[in-house]
């Protein structure tokens, strides 16, 4: 394979790429916020004094994280806009992937939570600080900083489920980039592995992002 | 708006059809996890060999295919596998095979699923075979084992029983994923979803009445959630039983997997 064909495909399609990978990253932070708050809240349901709570929690998270991403998808996008919800595609997707990765993040935070040992909640709390205090300033603190290696496993993940959105929305994402590239010049290998490269540069700069975070930051269990 | 929900349950062969996809999707997951672990268990070892050289590019193989999204390496396989062996497949598939089996895809389908997970399986193997060659691998070589010998008579038989739960969790995933070859037209429960959803005198299941998407999908959603939660517990129970009957070593978790990381046990 002549190297500077191969390079050709990049340099010729460098607005494109660029505008694919672009998109690829934004559908990953908006649905990153989206996990992160949604799953703080799950979180807290599970780990609440209240038996019902915990219920409704325990169902969301056994619900969206045993479901497919791609079924999830059709659901908001194409099952809602059925029934005559005007969603669009790229808030449908990355709702979707947002609260599918909600579960994996609840589920890390309670964890987390649970890594905190129950002497300090006691002590706190006879200290006269309430439940919610008792989360804010002692536990939460201490959780995230147990829970800094798995949500980076679930960026990654989310990178990699990114491209499912893509292809269920139909969203010019960094995948899609690479299709439409590959339809008009049929260089088929040369042209995945560009857009390969992409998702590489981006599970790439994650996991070294958690590394330096893990250095600084994480508490080993 | 209709007040009955769920209508089209009933109508002519469309539960059937569908659930017939569905048993489809667990069929591939099956087989791809067996191919897969043999290939991974093969990329476990050759990324633990001594020599650098082969260790190192063995390393890059296993990093670079679970880092890759599984939908890229399936959309590059139907594109990219050449037609005759399309052809040959069809040609050659056996009577027996499911009806899913016979499209000539399917050989892209799996390539693209053994691909990607026999690296997510080589991966976990090699962070289970490295926690435990610390103590145990050791205190084999003390006994005046091989590298070789220790790593046939101790620490496979203990490392692949530990590592079970994680395969199980894995497995899940795959099953999960196997919806994502529907994108390439296979026939398995997604693509009939769709199919189903086609109103009017339906050309595949002679059902008239509309099927709604959203009641179709969350029906098909549930079916995947029942199986997956009975997975999912069977994991736990093994982890936590594994974990009292090692006491208490862990296995490093591997990273970059959302049900990997939904596997601890808090």
């Amino acid at each position: 394979m002549p190297v500077t064909a191969f390079i050709d495909i990049l340099t010729d399609n460098l607005g494109e790429w660029s505008s694919g990978f672009w998109l690829t990253t934004r559908i990953v932070v908006f649905a990153f916020v989206i996990a992160m708050v949604t799953g703080t809240l799950i979180a807290a349901f599970r780990v609440a004094p209240s038996k019902w709570l915990q219920r409704v929690g325990g169902v969301y998270v056994e619900f969206f994280r045993n479901i497919p991403l791609l079924v999830l998808a059709y659901i908001v996008f194409l099952g809602l806009r059925d029934s005559g919800v005007k969603i669009d595609g790229l808030l449908a997707g990355t709702l979707a992937l947002g609260l599918y990765t909600a579960a994996y993040i609840a589920e890390s935070l309670r964890s987390g939570v649970f890594s905190v040992s129950k002497g300090q909640i006691e002590a706190s709390l006879s200290l006269g600080l309430r439940y919610g205090e008792t989360m804010r300033r002692i536990i939460l603190p201490q959780a995230f900083r147990t829970v800094i290696s798995p949500i980076g496993s679930l960026i990654i993940a989310m990178i990699k489920n990114s491209a499912v959105i893509g292809v269920a929305v139909a969203v010019t994402d960094l995948l899609k980039t690479g299709r439409l590239i590959q339809s008009r010049n049929f260089q088929t290998l040369e042209t995945f592995i560009w857009a390969g490269i992409g998702y590489l540069i981006l599970t790439g700069l994650v996991t070294l992002a958690i590394r330096m975070l893990e250095n600084r930051y994480a508490i080993k269990r | 708006m209709p007040l009955a929900f769920f209508d089209w349950i009933g109508e002519n062969r469309n539960l059937r059809f569908m659930f017939e996809g569905f048993l489809t999707n667990i069929e591939i997951a099956l087989i791809a996890m067996v191919l897969a672990f043999v290939l991974g268990l093969a990329l476990a070892l050759v990324r633990l060999t001594r020599n650098r050289v082969v260790s190192t590019l063995g390393g890059a193989w296993i990093d670079a295919f679970r880092n890759l999204p599984l939908i890229l390496l399936i959309l590059f396989m139907a594109l990219y596998l050449p037609p005759s062996w399309r052809d040959f497949w069809t040609d050659n598939v056996p009577g027996w095979a499911p009806e899913a089996f016979e499209s000539g895809l399917i050989l892209g389908a799996f390539l693209a699923l053994i691909l990607y997970n026999s690296a997510v399986l080589a991966e976990i193997m090699r962070a289970g075979i490295q926690s435990l060659a610390r103590g145990q691998g050791e205190a084999a070589s003390a006994l005046g084992m091989s590298y070789t010998q220790s790593l046939r008579h101790v620490i496979l038989p203990q490392g692949l029983r530990r590592m079970v739960p994680a395969l199980v969790s894995q497995l899940i995933t795959l099953n999960k994923d196997t919806t994502l070859v529907s994108i390439i037209g296979i026939q398995e429960v997604v693509r009939r979803g769709r199919q189903v959803v086609a109103s009017g005198g339906n050309p595949f299941t002679g059902s008239t009445v509309e099927a709604p998407i959203l009641e179709v999908f969350i029906l098909l959603g549930v079916w995947f959630v029942i199986v997956n939660y009975a997975l999912s517990r069977l994991s736990r129970r093994l982890e936590i039983r594994e974990r009292k009957r090692s006491g208490g070593v862990k296995l490093e978790r591997v990273k970059g997997l959302e049900d990997q990381v939904a596997a601890d046990p808090a």
